[in-house]
């Protein structure tokens, strides 16, 4: 499988980056951890003429907690979500999402912006990010602009990013830093699998007991990841029992439009819906009042 | 063309390289490190692995010019002219390896976990290897080459 010529340069930070794709555009690609493109240049879904590869520009990478929340560099790996200390003490679902992402040796490469751009809806970044209402900053010609990850999200392999626009970075909201959160992936086996479906929920508890600020988002579920706000709905302000997660799950379902396809039935990803909403509540709980 | 110029093996290395060409290509084509193999060519069977950075990585999904400047370690670079890396040998010892295409890799990405973590869980070496096929032998052998590696490089054990 050799790729088809195409020409590459370097750019040594975000603003850079934009004007090379606006240079060369509109017919280029960005190039970061490259597991998705690499792949795609090789089997010809892409022919760009020119690869601009920003895997040298610090200005996307780094973790930090600032005035806004939680910024993560689009170049992040998911290797530095599971190891940064932050991350391990107040977001775990984010750690355990990034660890079910392919294998070490992807996970070393493949970069959180990178999963979130290719939007695949199978994507194991995008549900606990959502479910803590997660926003990106994009950068383009223009300056930059800030969006949730529903907004940024379009379809199966689409998202809002103009051909000369880059992701810079991902931040939670400081309302939500620390917030209870919970991911699980349904695959065929531990590495190297693709979600069948994939699931988070975050949640505060209110007084007496209830579900308080609740979200939950879904993978692998929709052309996109997204918000099941039918449960959520039902769920807000409600009293805290395996009853209502039950009944939040059911409705999920309502809220998802899953495909057969050949991983997965229809039929099968409504019940693993219903099953993983629950779970990802029920942990969450635990969470929260462990805290 | 690319101009890359990078430590392989600790020895700086230079190529002029067509932009398409993947770090595997240039390892196999430009410098006739054929150690590391063309298996699936797309991430998922772990033949290419070889060490960034300090990092188990596929040489297949990066670009050659994505590693200018960087150090890059590949099977060639583990034994010397005197001995095998402790790796290779308890790999040898426990018959780890019938066909031995899926090796280099598979003994690339141990390396990458004793590196960072000298005493790992079993559960954490089938980690660190899940990222490798292997279509003839199976895993066991090779997670238990992997432990006693890991109890040599701690100098528990003397090597054999």
């Amino acid at each position: 499988m050799e790729m088809r010529a195409f020409d590459f340069v370097s750019a040594e930070n975000a603003d850079q980056a934009v004007s090379l794709l606006s240079e060369h555009g509109p017919n280029v690609i960005v190039l970061a951890g490259g597991t998705d493109i690499l792949v795609d240049l090789k089997h010809a879904k892409h022919d760009p003429d020119v690869v601009v590869d920003i895997t040298r520009a610090e200005d996307l990478k780094g973790i930090e907690v600032n005035d806004e929340g939680l910024r993560i560099g689009a170049l992040v790996t998911h290797t530095q979500i599971m190891d940064d200390p932050y991350i391990q003490e107040n977001f775990p679902a984010l750690v355990h999402a990034a660890h079910t992402i392919g294998a070490v040796q992807t996970r070393n490469l493949g970069t959180l912006g990178g999963n979130l751009v290719t939007c695949v809806p199978s994507m194991d970044s995008g549900p606990a990010l959502m479910a803590l209402e997660a926003e990106v900053t994009v950068a383009g010609p223009d300056g930059t602009r800030r969006m949730g990850l529903e907004e940024f999200f379009v379809g199966p392999r689409k998202t809002v990013l103009e051909h000369n626009e880059v992701l810079l970075d991902v931040i939670i909201p400081r309302k939500n830093l620390g917030k209870p959160t919970d991911f699980l992936k349904f695959g065929l086996r531990k590495g190297q699998a693709l979600a069948l479906v994939n699931a988070a929920s975050a949640l505060w508890i209110g007084e007496g007991n209830t579900f308080k600020d609740v979200k939950i988002s879904l993978g692998a579920v929709a052309p996109t990841v997204i918000r099941a706000a039918i449960a959520e709905d039902f769920l807000e302000g409600r009293e805290i029992t395996p009853e209502n997660m039950a009944e939040a799950g059911r409705l999920a379902v309502e809220d998802a439009k899953p495909i057969d396809d050949f991983r997965a039935s229809a039929s099968y990803r409504r019940d693993l819906i219903a099953v993983l909403t629950k779970r990802t509540l029920d942990n969450a709980y635990r969470l929260a009042q462990g805290r | 063309m690319t101009d890359v110029t990078l430590t392989i093996n600790g020895e700086e290395r230079s190529a002029s390289v067509p932009p398409e060409t993947s770090l595997l290509r240039l390892l196999r084509d430009e410098f006739y490190l054929t150690g590391s193999k063309l298996g699936c060519d797309v991430g998922d069977c772990g033949a290419c692995t070889v060490i960034v950075d300090g990092l188990p990585v596929n040489a297949c999904l990066m670009l050659a010019g994505q590693v200018d400047g960087r150090d890059v370690v590949t099977i060639e670079g583990l034994a010397t002219l005197e001995d095998l890396h402790p790796i290779q040998k308890a790999f040898e010892e426990f018959a780890s390896l019938q066909c031995g295409f899926c090796g280099p890799g598979v003994i690339i990405a141990a390396k990458g976990l004793l590196d960072r973590n000298p005493d790992p869980t079993k559960e954490e070496i089938k980690d660190a290897l899940s990222g490798n096929l292997c279509r003839c032998t199976g895993y066991t052998k090779m997670i238990e080459a992997v432990q006693d590696a890991a109890r040599i490089l701690r100098g528990e054990k003397e090597a054999a």
